[in-house]
């Protein structure tokens, strides 16, 4: 009796997030599906049932080929990008001797900016015009088409992005190398390990449930990478920033195609979530090797 | 017990504001519209403060000798664009009655969807067409169904603007009007100023759709004479012309011409002697580059032809906006919108405060002769070439997939010729591939 009662009351109490989810998650998730079997533009008063044409359009189209690869090159250059500076940032805030807090919320300020204003920005620091590219041409004679080329253009998306969360993922792994018991370090210190083998045999074996929360975390992003790329290439030169989301926008909000894009945005969710299912399965495995279940 | 009381005022209280929301239509104007006899239309006019402050006025003035109509100005939210904006409230069923800024592609879309009135069809429409001497400039806006679904309020013949100051160092007293003379000033130029570029436009690397009104189709414009690229769902381009303006543009590119990186106002700084120039830009310099002046530092003229072709009367693109009613809106609020677009249109006076306001010409027939303008040309004579190039202006394509199809002209012809990576004929050949292979 005590029980169905303690479940009632469980189940009031979450029903605001129910709710919630239900409005805002899986409403919309089924009106997703419907709309992906229709042709509706989101104006036409009627509309048509065209089966799975649009998921046979989309498995086609050079622009969703491209999100596909896009997406795992952004992977590539900026998962590694990120988790190397953040944990440059911990480490480097991990030894200071006070005002670690103050550090961090400097760090973690960018992840507050606005993507629009930071594109802008960068826009403008890498025209040909700017000071930084006359001075490489009057210098060196480099004459870089910062955005103009598939892999600068990628590596510049990278980098903001990557300038963006550090501060952010900086936070999370600060948090783990405090729970990292001092003791094992004085008892390596006894045992004679250099500084090489204390990060890579102690630290980061023990920094493991951060890094894969990081890891998690910056795997994630590369799948919703838009405000940079719709702001510094629109998703080029040649479809070579062309993520999900920049692909979903177009689609939907440019050619009014709301039916295919919905198609696509369900493609683009099926292979994020056996995207990150592969790589979680990967990194639990890593953990294992370390002791961690 | 107490738990579970507060439990339940939680979720009641949830389910009550859901239950609120849900009912809400968010749209009052629409349940008032005709309170008292008094009809409310809303009215959304573009986000920019010069054409709210027209609209907003210009609405008062009419409320005044209309007291049974009241008019709604509001800007369109931009979020992430006005066209967006306005997809969403249609969907949403919170549309207008009537709004500004709708260029033909778009209106292409609503009207394949039934979402804007043809309104030749609407009561008082060959009125407004007499009363704004418009006659000839509104046949460019036929839509291949024969109908009329926007009333063009500007007509912004595009134009290319030349550093006038670096012409002259280089020995030209006025721009060049063909092809193989462009390109002589682009030897010229490059023999003088190795660093310069006679076009520095990144937008000609980007297939962005809307990004080619402002290169190839002021070029195509001007190469076909006005000939028109796509039918309803025909392409009709013009091959010989289309070939052509690739193969100036590949002409530039061979001489070191074109700049495609990005770079901050090339124009203005001198980086580029060449690019497209709107009424809209002489304001932006007025506040910005003050030292921008008209047949001092800069002149205007229209686009280049072939070799060969007439230098008079050239066509050129135009960047037009204009008027459309939403089928949407109530029986009562549609007359009242037309009869808002009757009254503003039957006197020269709207149309003068308008260009004032916001130096965008008028889609008039007349506004090169009429009188009532030529105090605004006398204070700004840089706006007299865009009156005079009115009657030859195109406007864009009415085919509701525009933004696929000019997606196509970026990406098989225009960027990749501009690149160096496809010769001219062979980028026509595949951008017409995609485009018919897309109309079918």
């Amino acid at each position: 009796m005590r029980t169905r009662h303690n479940n009632r009351l469980g189940w009031l109490f979450a029903s605001p997030y129910l709710l919630y989810g239900l409005i805002f998650f899986l409403i919309p998730l089924g009106w997703s599906f419907y709309l992906s079997i229709t042709d509706w533009n989101l104006i036409a008063p009627v509309f048509h049932h065209v089966g799975f044409e649009n998921f046979m359009k989309a498995l086609k189209s050079p622009g969703v080929h491209a999100a596909f690869i896009v997406t795992f090159k952004f992977m590539i250059v900026f998962v590694p990008m990120v988790i190397a500076s953040s944990l440059v940032v911990a480490l480097a805030v991990h030894g200071l001797p006070r005002f670690k807090g103050l550090f961090l919320i400097g760090f973690f300020l960018p992840y507050l900016a606005s993507g629009v204003v930071s594109s802008f920005i960068v826009k403008g620091f890498l025209s040909y015009n700017s000071p930084v590219n006359k001075f490489l041409r009057g210098t060196f004679s480099l004459d870089v088409n910062w955005l103009g080329t598939p892999f600068s253009a990628l590596l510049v998306v990278s980098v903001i992005m990557a300038w963006k969360f550090t501060g952010y993922y900086a936070l999370i792994l600060t948090s783990g190398f405090e729970s990292i018991n001092k003791e094992i370090y004085e008892a390596a210190d006894i045992d004679g390990v250099n500084g090489w083998q204390r990060f890579w045999k102690i630290t980061l074996p023990l920094l493991y449930p951060a890094l894969f929360t990081t890891l998690i975390l910056s795997i994630g992003v590369t799948f919703g990478i838009f405000t940079e790329v719709y702001q510094l290439t629109g998703g080029g030169p040649n479809f070579a920033t062309n993520t999900w989301q920049m692909e979903i926008y177009k689609q939907a909000f440019q050619n009014l195609s709301a039916g295919y894009a919905s198609s696509v945005a369900l493609i683009a969710s099926v292979v994020t979530f056996i995207s990150i299912f592969i790589i979680r399965k990967f990194l639990e495995m890593w953990g294992k090797r370390n002791g961690w279940t | 017990m107490k738990m579970k009381k507060a439990a339940s005022l939680l979720l009641g209280a949830t389910l009550t504001v859901s239950a609120l929301s849900a009912c809400s239509t968010g749209n009052p104007v629409s349940e008032d519209s005709s309170k008292n006899g008094t009809t409310t239309i809303e009215f959304w006019a573009a986000p920019n403060p010069p054409q709210q402050a027209y609209w907003k006025e210009t609405a008062k003035e009419f409320e005044k000798s209309h007291p049974k109509i009241k008019i709604k100005v509001s800007p369109i939210k931009e979020s992430p664009t006005s066209e967006a904006s306005i997809q969403s409230a249609i969907a949403g069923k919170e549309a207008p009655t009537m709004s500004e800024n709708i260029n033909r592609g778009f209106a292409a879309q609503l009207a394949e969807s039934k979402a804007i009135e043809p309104l030749n069809k609407l009561d008082g429409y060959n009125d407004i067409i007499q009363s704004r001497s418009m006659s000839d400039t509104i046949k460019g806006w036929k839509f291949s169904d024969g109908n009329q679904y926007v009333l063009p309020i500007s007509s912004n013949a595009m134009l290319f603007g030349w550093r006038l100051d670096i012409l002259k160092k280089l020995g030209y007293s006025e721009p060049p009007k063909t092809y193989s003379e462009v390109i002589d000033v682009t030897k010229k130029l490059k023999a003088k100023y190795p660093d310069k570029y006679l076009w520095a436009k990144p937008d000609l690397a980007d297939p962005t759709a809307w990004k080619r009104w402002f290169d190839f189709f002021m070029l195509y414009d001007a190469a076909s004479q006005g000939n028109n690229f796509i039918e309803g769902s025909k392409l009709v381009a013009d091959d010989k012309a289309g070939v052509d303006v690739l193969n100036f543009m590949n002409d530039i590119r061979q001489e070191k011409g074109i700049l495609t990186k990005q770079s901050k106002d090339p124009f203005e700084t001198g980086l580029g002697i060449f690019t497209d120039i709107g009424p809209w830009t002489l304001t932006y310099w007025a506040e910005k580059f003050p030292e921008m002046k008209y047949k001092e530092t800069f002149a205007l003229s229209a686009p280049p032809v072939p070799d060969g072709a007439s230098t008079k009367d050239v066509s050129t693109f135009a960047d037009t906006k204009g008027l459309v009613i939403y089928t949407s809106a109530p029986e009562n609020e549609k007359k009242a919108a037309m009869e808002f677009m009757k009254w503003v249109y039957s006197k020269p006076e709207n149309d003068v405060k308008w260009f004032e306001k916001t130096n965008l010409p008028p889609a008039r027939d007349d506004l090169a002769t009429n009188d009532a303008f030529k105090p605004i040309f006398d204070k700004n004579p840089a706006l007299k070439p865009y009156a005079l190039a009115v009657p030859n202006a195109v406007p864009s394509i009415d085919n509701a997939k525009y933004n696929e199809l000019q997606t196509y002209i970026g990406q098989y012809a225009v960027n990749p010729v501009v690149k160096g990576e496809v010769q001219p004929k062979k980028g026509w050949e595949k951008m017409k591939e995609a485009i018919e292979g897309d109309l079918k």
